[in-house]
């Protein structure tokens, strides 16, 4: 008896994976705003939407989170679906670290699009506040592909 | 998946909060004990008559005050606590995982539900208003106060240590009352920091005291002439025994006891979302709460039976076990080995009465480097029938009794025949079998795709039956009715 070692499927582990994504990909624009004048302040702010939506998405749970919902069988999600290749080789250009951060921000928006949609009808705000990530997120893609 | 800090630290002694001082007991100090970890975290006072009753005093000295005080002045002392514990809010959610055993998302929940409660306490000037009519005979007007009682004692018991005291005292207080409050010997220290929290929200002394320990506390409460009423939520023997006495008494009384709830399966249901509900219902909280689903009724022919309960044991079988504190968990451990022994005796009781146990909850593996001493694996029986033991009474554990019946109409006479009246609930896509088992159920909180029939702060709190003893609930509205007497005038001037 016991479940899947990795999968993530209470809604605390989902919170905590979320915020260590954005977290990651934080250091990773931040990183980058270091090495690239030309695309500093776009990669500074992304790090501090970062941060914002860590607040947002614990503010959702935090609000709604109950005793009689499924918060310990809301999800069940694999992480390793979502890993975030965030180093960069030292010889990288400003090209492909842009096309590094595009497939950091796809891969964002198929986590929350995924937990989205396995915690719709189990815990009110928190699908709300993953579905406004990815819309922002989409718009963060678009503004990296014309960069 | 990293297992979060605990927030109690050494082995603290846990002291009485009364009259706005931190007292040292008297009385004999017993262990409190992390169920997961099986190590002592704390020493609780077993208190003795002595402290109970220097708690009324200090209540009764404080009620006229407290009385005196405008509701929208007691309602900011509400709100102050309120804001104190959204603050708090992890820190308290990790208390009750530490001294209680429950997994971390289910503490949150736990101190959103009871953090919802100071809440709607907040809103007491209005809750509190009573009604007028003019002119009842010519030049005469009628009006009716709701007026403060003095002083309340609220009784915990240690599955919910966080929340179910909050069901009532954020009522009491917020109307005008003083409480005592005596948290379950078993895990003290959420009521302990709640009790810290009020102090910081400036509360005055005597309003709100803390008296732990056990039989002594609740006979003193039970006995006092200068105690109005007692809100308790625990056992049915217990309840009923506190009900009695309460009547000899003349004090005003919630009493919640147990429960025996079934789920009731119609084939037409969204199986998938069924069947994730009734993992939270049967073995939330370790089956250790009153609203749990225990006996699983299918209506329906063999296909969508079999169908059905192979999913059941196939999600049922992958439930994570292990401490509380590491996130990934779903289920933590019994509250203590006395608990697991029971449930380890009803499994026998079944298992001698002849039901089948497709899923041995004795056999079961625990994430992480813990003692097996006071976890069980969930377990599912099947062919159990009405009058078994296991079917019949509150296990209190991870077990899951399936029944089958033929109709909706026979699974309703099956559900009526129960002795305890908390939480059914039927899963459904059809509003008339919806309707049918809403209307003829005898139970006071009805689930319609809800395993966990839970009511919101602002609905009261209900039970039927064995599960409940008295006239007035807790929370909401009920609970302010249940806090003051009504007077009512009738004035003239000539």
């Amino acid at each position: 008896m016991g479940g899947n070692d990795m999968r993530l499927q209470t809604a605390s582990s989902v919170i905590s994976f979320s915020r260590e994504l954005e977290g990651e990909s934080a250091k990773f624009y931040e990183a980058l705003a270091e090495k690239f004048a030309e695309g500093k302040d776009s990669f500074l702010s992304f790090a501090q939407e970062n941060r914002k939506y860590i607040v947002q998405v614990e503010r959702a749970y935090y609000g709604v989170i109950s005793d009689a919902i499924e918060g310990c069988f809301a999800f069940d999600l694999e992480p390793g679906d979502y890993a975030l290749e965030t180093t960069l080789a030292e010889s990288a250009d400003y090209s492909e670290a842009l096309g590094r951060a595009v497939k950091i921000e796809e891969t964002m928006v198929k986590f929350y699009t995924t937990a989205a949609e396995q915690s719709k009808s189990l815990m009110a705000d928190v699908p709300r506040a993953f579905m406004l990530i990815v819309r922002k997120r989409n718009e963060r893609l678009a503004k990296l592909k014309s960069l | 998946m990293a297992v979060l800090e605990e927030p109690i630290k050494g082995v603290p002694l846990v002291k009485n909060y009364i009259n706005g001082e931190w007292v040292e007991s008297k009385g004999e100090i017993k262990d409190v004990v992390n169920p997961a970890k099986y190590e002592t975290i704390g020493k609780v006072p077993i208190s003795t008559r002595d402290e109970i009753d220097a708690a009324v005093k200090a209540s009764q000295e404080a009620f006229p005050d407290w009385r005196r005080t405008t509701p929208v002045a007691r309602a900011r002392y509400v709100f102050r606590l309120k804001n104190l514990l959204e603050e708090h809010f992890e820190e308290v959610s990790r208390v009750q995982t530490q001294e209680h055993g429950k997994t971390i998302d289910e503490s949150r929940g736990e101190t959103r539900r009871g953090t919802e409660n100071v809440e709607v306490a907040c809103g007491i000037p209005t809750l509190q208003m009573g009604y007028n009519l003019e002119d009842i005979a010519t030049g005469i007007d009628e009006y009716l106060i709701r007026n403060p009682l003095g002083v309340f004692g609220i009784i915990g018991p240690f599955n919910f240590p966080f929340m179910i005291p909050l069901w009532s005292a954020p009522y009491a207080v917020a109307t005008g009352n003083c409480v005592i409050v005596k948290p379950s010997s078993e895990d003290p220290f959420s009521q302990l920091k709640i009790a810290e929290l009020v102090e910081e929200a400036g509360f005055p002394p005597g309003v709100w005291n803390v008296v732990n320990g056990g039989r002594v506390v609740v006979t003193g409460m039970l006995e006092h002439p200068g105690i109005q009423g007692i809100a308790f939520v625990g056992s049915t023997p217990t309840a009923k025994y506190i009900y009695q006495k309460c009547g000899e008494t003349g004090k005003r009384v919630i009493a919640q006891g147990g429960a025996k709830n079934f789920i009731v399966v119609m084939p037409d249901c969204n199986v998938n979302a069924t069947i994730t509900s009734l993992m939270t219902s049967f073995f939330g909280n370790t089956g250790q709460r009153c609203l749990s689903g225990a006996n699983l009724l299918i209506v329906g022919d063999d296909k969508f039976y079999n169908s059905f309960i192979e999913k059941v044991a196939d999600s049922v079988s992958k439930i994570v076990i292990g401490y509380g504190l590491d996130e990934s968990v779903q289920m933590g451990p019994l509250r203590d080995t006395e608990k697991k022994q029971r449930v380890l005796g009803y499994i026998d009781s079944g298992i001698q009465a002849g039901a089948r146990l497709m899923l041995d909850g004795r056999t079961f593996k625990i994430r992480g480097d813990y003692p097996d001493t006071c976890f069980l694996g969930p377990s599912v029986f099947e062919k159990v029938t009405p009058d078994m033991k296991i079917a019949r009474e509150e296990i209190f554990g991870p077990v899951m009794s399936v029944m089958r019946a033929k109709s909706l109409d026979e699974a309703i006479d099956v559900v009526n025949d129960c002795d305890f009246g908390n939480g059914h609930a039927i899963f459904t896509a059809d509003g008339k079998s919806a309707r049918q088992f809403q209307y003829d159920v005898v139970s006071g909180n009805i689930g319609i795709n809800i395993g966990i029939v839970a009511p919101m702060a602002f609905f009261p709190f209900s039970g039927m039956k064995d599960s409940f003893f008295g006239i007035l609930h807790t929370q909401g509205k009920e609970a302010v009715r249940f806090f003051t007497e009504s007077k009512v005038v009738i004035q003239r001037w000539f």
